[in-house]
């Protein structure tokens, strides 16, 4: 026995099904820019805490702190949400300095991200300021926080009505 | 058990038992330095320091939520490419103490001294 069974608007939801990959990567995609925006934030506020003292030479074993010359560099440096990588549903970015460019320093041109790396993770001669890790970490919560209510706030794009 | 394998080990839990970190005056354990019967390892060039920097959101390893973590970091700087055997010992103690709440969070050669420096990033219930 074989029997039918017809349902009024099926062409359209399979539609819109075929559609929800789609409007969830966008979705995510905007509810994780305003995440990544509250690192963002974070990070920026924790570079104004970098403490500094005038450059000198470290030498025998000794430790400086960051200069002011080098605390402006990574401040005024361009810094953010990173271009969004997608992959089907999966969307992803990065906080960071990657696209920064280069400074020049006591005469020498340097990476600004490595400036700022040797701020953050310190080197044998400069008193390491965790300023990025900290930022990353405390944020955690909030970005997190941020994403959900980034996708709850568009949920009816999800609806396939 | 080496000496210098148990001064990291209690330096670890020393931190996990530390109230507050404090970000001018961080707790900070100096590895013992090298000495010249230290055959082994570590090398007569490596040192390093385990600090406790600052109050984290959440474990990071497997993303628990606690009332009270830390971050803290384990620094190494070695002449030898490979580490003189400290990159074993100090990932084998993080493993051991902060199960997976660590990870190595910067490895570069500085071209001006020649040392190459590991920085870990682990995390601790408070």
């Amino acid at each position: 026995m074989a029997f039918n069974i017809q349902v009024d608007g099926m062409n359209e939801l399979l539609n819109s099904m075929g559609k929800l990959p789609e409007k969830a990567a966008k979705v995510a995609a905007e509810a994780l820019y305003e995440g990544a925006g509250v690192v963002a934030d974070a990070v920026s506020s924790g570079v104004n805490g970098i403490r500094t003292e005038p450059f000198k030479y470290a030498r025998g074993g000794k430790t400086r702190k960051p200069s002011p010359e080098e605390k402006a560099i990574v401040a005024g440096a361009k810094h953010g949400v990173a271009k969004f990588r997608k992959n089907g549903v999966s969307v992803q970015t990065s906080v960071g300095y990657q696209n920064a460019g280069y400074a020049v320093l006591n005469g020498k041109t340097k990476p600004i991200p490595q400036i700022a790396n040797a701020i953050n993770s310190g080197t044998s001669f400069m008193q390491r300021q965790p300023f990025f890790r900290k930022a990353v970490s405390q944020a955690n919560g909030a970005a997190t926080a941020a994403i959900e209510a980034g996708i709850h706030a568009r949920e009816d794009e999800l609806n396939p009505d | 058990m080496p000496e210098e394998y148990t001064s990291l080990v209690e330096a670890l839990k020393a931190l996990t038992q530390a109230e507050d970190p404090n970000a001018e005056n961080p707790v900070t354990v100096t590895l013992p330095m090298a000495e010249d019967e230290w055959y082994t390892r570590p090398d007569t060039v490596s040192y390093g320091m385990v600090s406790l920097d600052f109050e984290a959101d959440a474990l990071r390893g497997d993303d628990r939520k606690v009332a009270t973590a830390y971050e803290g970091s384990v620094d190494l700087f070695s002449l030898a490419r490979n580490g003189a055997g400290w990159v074993e010992l100090i990932t084998g103690t993080l493993t051991e103490h902060c199960g997976g709440a660590w990870s190595l969070n910067h490895h570069t050669y500085e071209r001006d001294t020649g040392l190459f420096h590991w920085e870990w990033a682990f995390q601790v219930e408070g």
